[in-house]
């Protein structure tokens, strides 16, 4: 049988401010915390996702929403953001990144993927 | 105890064929006994705007009818929903305007499978 989810992982493939992707898969993510019914959710950045986790991000100059606010409202509700640092590295070298973020390899993210009950990519 | 798919639909209902697939999946799924949920987000909510015709398209929508009418749950993002200047009496009979923390973690919280639609 089945069982039913208690964890969800929020895959974050898109730049953060071309599309809205990436600023709604962390609200998605903030309010499956919030709600309380889902024990665990998580976001998980790769590809050119993993630049939502650039520290010096400043997105006022293109009045859009900051993706750095959403990712600390995260840590807030104790949700865990994981970015992939060899997709980080690749697209803009070793940059600091926002805190309470995680770095982990591709062979940890697959555990993390592992780990979750559902998976949706954004 | 019937097994639960949720759909997570964030493409629009004529962007792409990504909503045709997953009415059909959502009533294959209904033919074998699944309770079915849908959940639009971001440019998914357009799937429950009530009027839409599509002329030589198929129409979501009525789709979206019949399957809320078999049992199917068809719920959207009200925050999406706003952003796009739809609002409650707008959309279809069966389905319903609501949100994140409401709808959509109780769906996930209950779903024995989640297939996401977006591109």
């Amino acid at each position: 049988m089945i069982k039913m989810a208690d964890s969800i992982l929020i895959l974050c493939t898109r730049a953060p401010y071309g599309t809205e992707e990436g600023f709604a898969g962390l609200r998605l993510s903030l309010a499956m915390l919030a709600s309380g019914l889902v024990g665990r959710s998580s976001v998980l950045l790769v590809g050119d996702g993993t630049l939502n986790a650039v520290a010096t991000q400043e997105p006022t100059a293109i009045g859009m929403p900051s993706n750095a606010e959403a990712i600390s409202d995260l840590a807030d509700f104790e949700g865990e953001v994981f970015v992939v640092e060899e997709d980080l590295k690749s697209r803009v070298g070793d940059v600091p990144v926002l805190e309470g973020v995680k770095k982990v390899t591709w062979d940890q993210a697959r555990t993390i993927i592992k780990d979750h009950a559902l998976v949706t990519t954004f | 105890m019937p097994k639960t798919l949720l759909i997570h639909l964030r493409s629009g209902s004529m962007m792409n064929m990504d909503s045709n697939c997953a009415v059909k999946l959502m009533s294959a799924a209904l033919d074998k006994g699944y309770n079915v949920r849908l959940f639009g987000y971001g440019e998914g909510v357009t799937v429950i705007k009530e009027g839409q015709d599509p002329k030589r398209f198929p129409n979501v929508g009525n789709e979206l009818k019949k399957l809320a009418e078999r049992g199917a749950t068809v719920v959207v993002c009200g925050t999406c929903c706003a952003a796009r200047g739809i609002h409650r009496g707008e959309e279809i009979q069966g389905s319903e305007i609501g949100s994140l923390t409401n709808h959509l973690s109780k769906f996930v919280s209950e779903a024995d499978r989640m297939i996401t639609f977006a591109r």
